[in-house]
């Protein structure tokens, strides 16, 4: 919101300068986010007369002119053509640096010397509305009476302080100038000067308001409706200096009263509509929800078809204004309005809320009702208006008016204390200078012991016990306190004993693990495109995607059901800048409806996702991954099995799923070859996940130490033929059964697939088998005898012949 | 004659000796000497022809000689072994520059990163690390934070909806209720996460990720949380990091502050980072609301909290140099194999 420095002053005896007024604002509070000199661009311009107009000497089009700026003469020469001898005009001189970027210095043209420039409005930065002649197309040319030799920021009254400050959502009541002044009050211990509200009334006048107006308030979102009428209303320019304000914080002057409606709504922060009286049918005012399908012009030339949640200010047949937020063309004023009624309301926030969201328009208005604007505050916008009504003298101001209120809003008393307030702060403030800074914010507070007494004014509305109390102290008091001062860390309260997340613990193991094997951690957008379960072929629940009601785009418009997803895409897209070769994960959430539209929140898992781009032969990827998956199952209790896996969008023969507890808890394998081209990655990416949650419940990993042998191992290797078909698995444990509780180890160290076999279906595997005996040393008879048992059985199950 | 042969035999085999170059000359001349068939084990079998009177004196001699010749052997041999190992360590030598067999080493991700750094750090300081869902809901999101339906405070954050009453988490203080209704105070608990506001530029990102912490005990102040940010910022950013208070306004925390951070780039001297002004506007923090309090079951006359909030991927880009926040989320390699 923008308030300016000299506004400020209207009410407050500043004294100090603009730029510290910015920074107490900001540490009591009111951030400060831009102060705007409006002069910026205003220096070195003046107010000059032309003396004498000749003709360029060289030049048909240009003329040379001498011009009195004040302390000398100087002459300037210019192509406009709508100066004259006499004529008073803005000069800017050399150092000038207006705000179209031109920079002024004494020039030489066509032979003759220049010592400056002639401006338009536009190159002084106003236009038509502020000032008369500012939107001409040439020299703006001012009135006889401005002196020469004025710097014209004087002149034009263009010489404040802008403030841009960010109005927290609790203190609407600082949505004004008077609430900024209050503020500014409260940090200098200033008095605040009295609010002018007087008005002159024609008291021997018959007519009455009621002759004019008659208000009915027929919604519960009405909480006060204040009107009064102005005859023989003189519709006119308002005076330079309040324009000049409309201007400075961005509000475009239009005519007497308009402007007061707005200078009332920026000034007390209360929003005004005024009427042309004529037009409104029947005399009558009805507040009131608008009808279904009612329809309204409004002021910024859109119509607008109405429901019953919008609340309108109707006369007898037609809604003259959405209220709160838009007047409409059919009642407002005009040039011809000779009779005026002008509103002073109060609205519930949440109708005007959801009306300007529903709607789309955001006005000043709407801007203060949607924040809260208090219901005492009717009186004090109605009074001021009328008394710039008397001041600017643009009409009479009829006897009485109408103030129709549902709520009322007093000063309240609360009790707090002292010590609770240091408690919180943790801070040992007197209380007197507590009392102090309360009695300047116009908390009228008294203290007995410990106890403070407050008197919180009407638009306080934020200010309610003994918390609130210590952040207006505090903020006064300054922060700065706290700058210098070493605390011992929980000095009054209880040590507790910290504990790490358990999965987010297991997770770190696992993503430091893969670290170390060369992998990425990724950090994907949880939010996928509505296409992103047909993609990866997604058939179970996780096509049931998430939709946001209000996305930025497609692209980021559904929660994601898969992990693969989101590396596949992060796959993709490292190829497409040059990335051939990657191995990367991510640990993060799918988030699972089991129906929808959601009813209620639905189940978010969390999975460890990992995947390998590198080009492939043999099937190196998936073997790898399964090295991978094995190494971080590893640091969990987890006993699992591999099956073929179902996962769709992994290729059906070269995956698996990883199975506990009769569950799936993981899959791995070389995508889906549709997948792949869906996603524009190679065929032979492998992908895998994990389930984060299940794997972190598990109990911890137990370790029971077996005895060891002392006698020497013995080995065996033996190569064997079987079909492609036997798995290596069924063979290991084939293997290790036979060998009883004599076996250590079996490993399979090598497989191997020539012409001859693969034409048979049939490939090579080599076992190592290691054997040990608690109790002595195997001989050579005894191993022998094993490694017959073992082939033996090979031969009957598997049809294995020894290579 | 003998003696003669003798001293002969002893010169010939030093000569060997002595222009031996190679280890294994040694063992050649050691069995020349030695073996079966040897020079000296040939002058023992001579002995047999010797007189039992002279036997005694030869027998010494060829003592003698074998001691001479195995101390010159094992001497040279000894030589010979230093300068072959010499030799061989000086032509031994690999280009220590050729990589590794060992694989590339990967990354972690600079926001995990900084939440593993974090939660470190909070676990030291007592608290226990939990989390709560991304879609949430209105009450735990807002009501329950003192942030009512069609209030003005709502403006503060642009949200996701997914139906009226579901929603992605604004803030990750939704967890504050549902720890505040499940766990009996004391307690401190922090809370790292994703959250999602409707918002896309250079600065902003729709998904973010934010830490929240609350701690509700009986004796609970501003101070308190003065001195605890002022060790997490410190361990996160250097010993000499400085914090500093100022008002704010959050409708779950009286009184609000935000809180502001030396910058850890120039030390507080003022930079490009820190736009001049030597700080940076990291943190929004404050007393719980005792309205919060209420509305969760905890008796506010008995206990007091504070709760602070950051976003963390300001804190990885601060920590790590990082300009745009876009880059966190493209994970583009080039970008991430910086991180390691």
């Amino acid at each position: 919101m923008k308030v300016t420095y000299n506004w400020l002053k209207e009410f407050v005896n500043l004294t100090a300068s603009p730029e510290e007024v910015a920074e107490k604002l900001t540490s009591a509070g009111m951030e400060v986010e831009e102060i705007i000199y409006q002069n910026k661009n205003l220096h070195d311009v003046v107010v000059g007369k032309i003396l004498k107009i000749e003709k360029h000497p060289q030049a048909d089009k240009l003329v040379v002119c001498q011009v009195d700026i004040g302390n000398s003469i100087t002459q300037i020469i210019t192509a406009a053509t709508n100066v004259f001898e006499g004529a008073v005009v803005p000069v800017s001189l050399p150092g000038a640096d207006l705000v179209n970027g031109i920079k002024i210095q004494k020039a030489k043209m066509r032979g003759v010397e220049s010592c400056g420039m002639f401006c338009s409005g536009e190159e002084l930065g106003i236009d038509e509305n502020y000032f008369e002649g500012a939107g001409v197309n040439g020299i703006l040319i001012l009135p006889k009476d401005f002196k020469a030799g004025t710097p014209i920021e004087k002149a034009l009254m263009l010489d404040d302080v802008i403030y841009d400050i960010n109005i927290t959502p609790n203190r609407a009541d600082c949505m004004s100038v008077i609430g900024i002044a209050r503020e500014v009050c409260a940090i200098y211990g200033l008095d605040m000067r009295k609010v002018n509200l007087s008005y002159d009334i024609d008291v021997y006048a018959k007519d009455t308001i009621h002759d004019y107006i008659k208000v009915n308030v027929n919604t519960p979102n009405c909480q006060r409706y204040m009107a009064t009428a102005i005859t023989n209303v003189k519709i006119e320019r308002s005076p330079l200096w309040m324009r000049a304000r409309l201007n400075a914080v961005g509000i475009k002057p239009i005519c007497n009263l308009v402007d007061i409606t707005n200078y009332v709504l920026v000034e007390m922060g209360q929003p005004l509509h005024a009427f042309d009286q004529s037009m409104i049918e029947g005399q009558e005012i009805n507040v009131r929800q608008a009808k279904e399908g009612e329809t309204i012009d409004a002021l910024n030339h859109n119509t607008y078809t109405l429901d019953e949640n919008t609340m309108v200010i109707a006369d007898k047949c037609k809604p003259m204004v959405i209220a709160g937020v838009i007047g409409g063309t059919n009642s407002c004023i005009n040039e011809n309005t000779s009779k005026c009624v002008l509103e002073s309301a109060i609205f519930d926030l949440k109708s005007i809320r959801l009306t300007s969201r529903k709607i789309g328009v955001r006005t000043d208005s709407s801007a203060r009702y949607s924040k809260g604007v208090n219901v005492a505050n009717a009186e004090l916008g109605m009074g001021r208006a009328l008394h710039l009504v008397t001041k600017l003298k643009c009409g009479k101001i009829v006897r009485g008016r109408i103030d129709i209120a549902s709520v009322k809003n007093e000063a309240r008393k609360i009790i707090v204390s002292a010590k609770l307030i240091n408690d919180i702060l943790g801070l040992q403030i007197k209380p007197q200078d507590m009392i102090r800074i309360l009695n300047n914010l116009s908390i009228e507070s008294t203290l007995a012991g410990d106890k403070i007494t407050c008197i919180v004014p009407p638009y306080r509305e934020d200010i309610e016990n003994d918390y609130d109390i210590a952040e207006e102290v505090i903020r006064f008091y300054g922060y700065d306190v706290y700058d210098n001062i070493e605390y011992e860390l929980f000095k009054n309260s209880k040590v507790s004993e910290g504990h790490h997340h358990p999965r987010l613990a297991l997770e770190r193991k696992f993503r430091n693990s893969l670290v170390d094997f060369g992998f990425y951690e990724n950090i994907s957008y949880t939010l996928v495109p509505s296409d992103s379960a047909n993609k990866l072929l997604l058939n179970d629940n996780r096509k049931n995607l998430i939709r946001i009601a209000n996305p930025i785009s497609d692209e980021i418009s559904c929660m994601r059901t898969s992990l693969a997803h989101s590396l596949l895409s992060n796959i993709a897209y490292n190829l497409s800048v040059g990335n051939k070769k990657m191995k990367i994960f991510e640990c993060g959430r799918e988030y699972i409806a089991d129906s929808l539209p959601l009813e209620k929140l639905p189940a978010e898992k969390n999975m460890l996702a990992l995947a390998i781009c590198e080009d492939d032969k043999e099937h190196k990827n998936f073997f790898y991954m399964k090295g991978i998956i094995e190494m971080l199952l590893n640091k969990t209790s987890v006993e699992y099995t591999l099956v073929r896996s179902k996962e769709p969008y992994l290729h059906p023969g070269i995956s698996a799923d990883i199975i506990a507890n009769g569950k799936v808890v993981g899959s791995f394998g070389q995508i889906h070859p549709i997948v792949a081209k869906n996603y524009d990655v190679p065929s032979y990416v492998v992908y895998g996940e994990i389930d984060d949650d299940y794997l972190s419940n598990l109990v911890e990993k137990q370790r029971a130490f077996k005895d060891i042998s002392k006698y020497p191992i013995v080995e065996r290797d033996l190569a064997i033929v079987v079909e492609e078909k036997v798995s290596a698995k069924e063979i290991l444990d084939s293997i290790k059964s036979s060998c009883g509780k004599l076996c250590y180890k079996v490993e399979l160290f090598d497989i191997y697939r020539n012409q001859d076999l693969k034409s048979q279906s049939k490939k090579s595997l080599a076992f190592n088998i290691k054997l040990s005996d608690l109790d002595k040393t195997l001989t050579d008879e005894e191993v022998n005898k094993i490694t017959q048992k073992v082939l033996k059985a090979l031969s009957y199950k598997f049809g294995a012949i020894l290579r | 004659m003998i003696s003669e042969q003798l001293e002969t035999i002893k010169e010939q085999l030093l000569a060997e000796i002595n222009g031996a170059e190679r280890v294994n000359q040694i063992g050649q001349i050691r069995a020349k000497a030695f073996g079966k068939s040897g020079s000296i084990s040939a002058l023992s079998k001579g002995m047999r022809d010797l007189s039992p009177e002279e036997r005694p004196k030869f027998g010494a001699m060829i003592n003698e000689l074998k001691k001479v010749i195995e101390e010159s052997l094992s001497l040279k041999e000894g030589e010979l072994e230093e300068i072959e190992l010499k030799n061989k360590l000086e032509s031994e030598q690999v280009d220590i520059t050729e990589p590794s067999n060992i694989r590339e080493i990967g990354a972690l991700h600079p926001i995990a990163d900084v939440i593993d750094r974090l939660t470190d750090i909070c676990v030291d300081m007592g608290f226990s690390v939990v989390e709560g869902p991304e879609i949430e809901s209105d009450y735990y999101n807002f009501e329950a934070m003192n942030i009512p339906k069609n209030h003005p405070s709502r403006d503060m954050q642009d949200t996701f909806f997914i139906t009226d009453e579901i929603l992605l988490r604004s803030h990750t203080s939704a967890v504050q209720a549902r720890e505040m209704e499940t766990r009996k105070p004391p307690f401190k608990i922090i809370c790292p996460g994703k959250t999602y506001r409707n918002d896309s530029d250079a600065t902003h990102s729709p998904i973010f990720h934010q830490i929240e912490g609350l701690v509700i005990d009986e004796n609970i102040s501003m101070a308190d949380l003065k001195s605890m940010l002022t060790i997490l910022m410190r361990r996160l950013y250097g010993n000499d990091t400085k914090i500093r208070f100022r008002p704010s306004f959050f409708p779950f925390t009286e009184p609000s502050i935000e809180v502001d951070v030396s910058c850890p780039s120039c030390h507080g001297k003022g930079c490009k980072i820190c736009k001049g002004s030597g700080m940076l506007e990291l943190l929004g923090a404050g007393i719980v609301n005792p309205k919060v309090l209420e509305m969760s079951g905890i008796d506010s006359k008995k206990y007091r909290g504070f709760a602070f909030g950051f976003g963390l991927d300001r804190t990885a880009m601060i920590l790590n140099s990082i300009n745009n926040i876009r880059n966190f989320y493209r994970n583009d390699i080039r970008f991430l194999e910086q991180m390691k």
